[in-house]
């Protein structure tokens, strides 16, 4: 991978919980336009790997860099606008909102007066409708978030990552575990909308544990253990080794 | 017959000002969530940011009210700024927020009392309150109406920024999860600046408009506050349309408890519907 491929890099990236190294000494990096799945066993550091990509845990040591800015310059509610987006674990909605509004939220506009005085626009509610369509929940646009099953709630969550990265051809679109729990049916909807997110250049980062997922969707796949960088390749070569396949088994 | 109906009047031009001071205090705690002890004082500073433009430097009186309501949606804003945005970057628990708040409270009183001296004073010129007109068989002076109306008015445009625009989505969106709404890219921060502007500029309001039917000093903050913060518990705190129904019901069964008793009693009455809904109903009228 040349340099200039790569739109996130961590160096020496270090995470600590009271004093236990969630993320240990990482250096990766996420090449633009592929489906990058991180893969790991429980406890091997993704969810705060994930959490300190997004700006939501800080950094302890080493550093990330983010389209060539420096990750710790970026204030949080910033990382939307330099192009860094993400789905919760624990799915997390506006619950009190109505699922459209979930998606119009993140369309608000940022400038001063802005915010205060603009009603939200037709172009926003076509963005809106869009990204709702894309995850077939526009039928329940005006229904409370509160009130959808699990895999819908899943849904709508990222139908706010796709709404919030509409149009913005370099953004990272950070999932994790966008499969976990759901049911057949719409595990087959997600990994579509993975897939036309790849077949469309986009950048994604998935964690994932299902290994036909991962296979069947990743690009590249990065493996931790113990919040340290294991291996890396293509899903095939990657998830045929035995270091991997130990760390897995080792449980 | 006319005891009952200007009881009733009573009720609703009480409740009406409880509910300005509500509107504020529980769209503030519905962002921030912490009680905002300082939100009395506002009322305060309104009234005699008022009183200073319109009364001491003579200028025209719906000029001086607007400048007012401006000058305490302004102190408020800047309280959030310096003291609670402040706090919270430290991640200072919410007690520590509420005892901030009250430390706010105090220092802004005690500015007002040596600028004004503690004295009573009066925002109407001429009759207290205006003329009198008789209304439904009960007696209402024309600054009552314009307290009814005002509040009522005040509460459709709060209901309406917040419905209608981004601004309101982002509200409602803090409210819900203010880490997520970072995260998708609402600047918290600012638009808990603008809440709190607005929250203490609908204060400074009920500040002028309570110094109009009885005046001001610079104690006037606590009563009023605790009036709010009581419509606010009882309405379901943090709800704004809950405060607004709390607010009126609190006013009217406030005058009402005071039907049969001497007036004195009507602060133990409003205390005694808050025990009453504490014990029987913590959540309020309307939950969040």
């Amino acid at each position: 991978m040349t340099k200039t491929d790569a739109i996130l890099k961590t160096r020496n990236l270090t995470k600590q919980f009271d004093g236990v190294r969630a993320v240990d000494d990482l250096s990766i990096s996420i090449a633009k336009g592929k489906v990058t799945s991180v893969i790991g066993p429980n406890g091997s550091g993704k969810t705060t790997l994930t959490n300190v990509l997004s700006g939501l845990a800080s950094i302890d040591g080493g550093s990330v860099v983010l389209h060539s800015v420096a990750l710790k310059k970026i204030r949080p509610f910033d990382m939307p606008s330099y192009g860094m987006t993400r789905t919760f674990q624990e799915v997390r909605l506006f619950e009190q909102m109505p699922v459209l509004d979930n998606v119009l939220v993140v369309l608000t506009e940022r400038s001063v007066f802005g915010a205060l005085f603009e009603r939200h626009g037709a172009f926003h509610e076509k963005q809106a409708e869009e990204a709702l369509k894309k995850v077939g929940l526009w039928e329940k646009r005006n229904e409370p978030a509160s009130t959808l099953s699990y895999g819908q709630r899943k849904l709508l969550e990222i139908a706010r990552v796709l709404a919030l990265s509409a149009g913005r051809q370099t953004d990272i679109i950070l999932l994790d575990e966008p499969f976990a729990g759901l049911f057949p049916k719409m595990v087959k909807t997600v990994s579509s909308i993975v897939k036309a997110l790849r077949d469309e250049g986009r950048t994604v980062v998935l964690i994932e544990h299902n290994m036909d997922l991962i296979r069947e969707l990743s690009d590249h796949v990065i493996v931790m253990d113990s919040g340290k960088f294991l291996a890396e390749g293509r899903a095939a070569e990657v998830l045929e080794r035995r270091d991997v396949i130990e760390a897995y088994l080792g449980e | 017959m006319e005891i009952l109906s200007q009881l009733i009047l009573n009720g609703v031009i009480a409740g009406a000002l409880y509910a300005l001071m509500a509107l504020g205090f529980n769209l503030i705690y519905g962002v921030t969530r912490f009680f905002n002890l300082a939100h009395g004082v506002l009322a305060a500073i309104g009234g005699y940011a008022f009183f200073t433009l319109s009364k001491t430097l003579g200028l025209n009186i719906y000029l001086g009210a607007a400048i007012g309501v401006a000058v305490a949606g302004l102190a408020g804003y800047g309280f959030d700024r310096l003291v609670y945005s402040t706090l919270r970057k430290r991640k200072a628990s919410n007690l520590v927020l509420l005892v901030a708040s009250l430390g706010v409270f105090t220092t802004a009183q005690a500015a007002l009392s040596i600028l004004f001296t503690s004295n009573f004073q009066t925002l109407s010129s001429g009759e207290a309150g205006g003329s009198a007109l008789s209304l439904f068989g009960g007696v209402v002076t024309r600054t009552q109406l314009v307290i009814i109306f005002s509040s009522i008015a005040s509460m459709l445009g709060l209901a309406a920024l917040l419905k209608g625009t981004m601004f309101g989505k982002a509200v409602r969106a803090i409210s819900d999860d203010e880490e997520v709404a970072r995260m998708v890219g609402i600047n918290t921060g600012r638009v808990t600046g603008y809440v709190f502007f607005i929250g203490s500029a609908i204060a400074g309001f009920a500040g002028i408009l309570a110094g109009f039917d009885t005046g001001i000093q610079p104690t006037m903050g606590m009563g009023l506050l605790l009036k709010g913060v009581i419509a606010s518990i009882i309405g379901g705190v943090g709800n704004i349309y809950g405060g607004v129904l709390g607010a009126f019901l609190l006013g009217l069964v406030e005058n009402f408890g005071i039907w049969k008793i001497p007036g004195e009693w009507k602060d133990a009455v409003s205390f005694v519907l808050l025990i009453v809904f504490l014990i029987f109903r913590p959540q309020g009228i309307m939950k969040r």
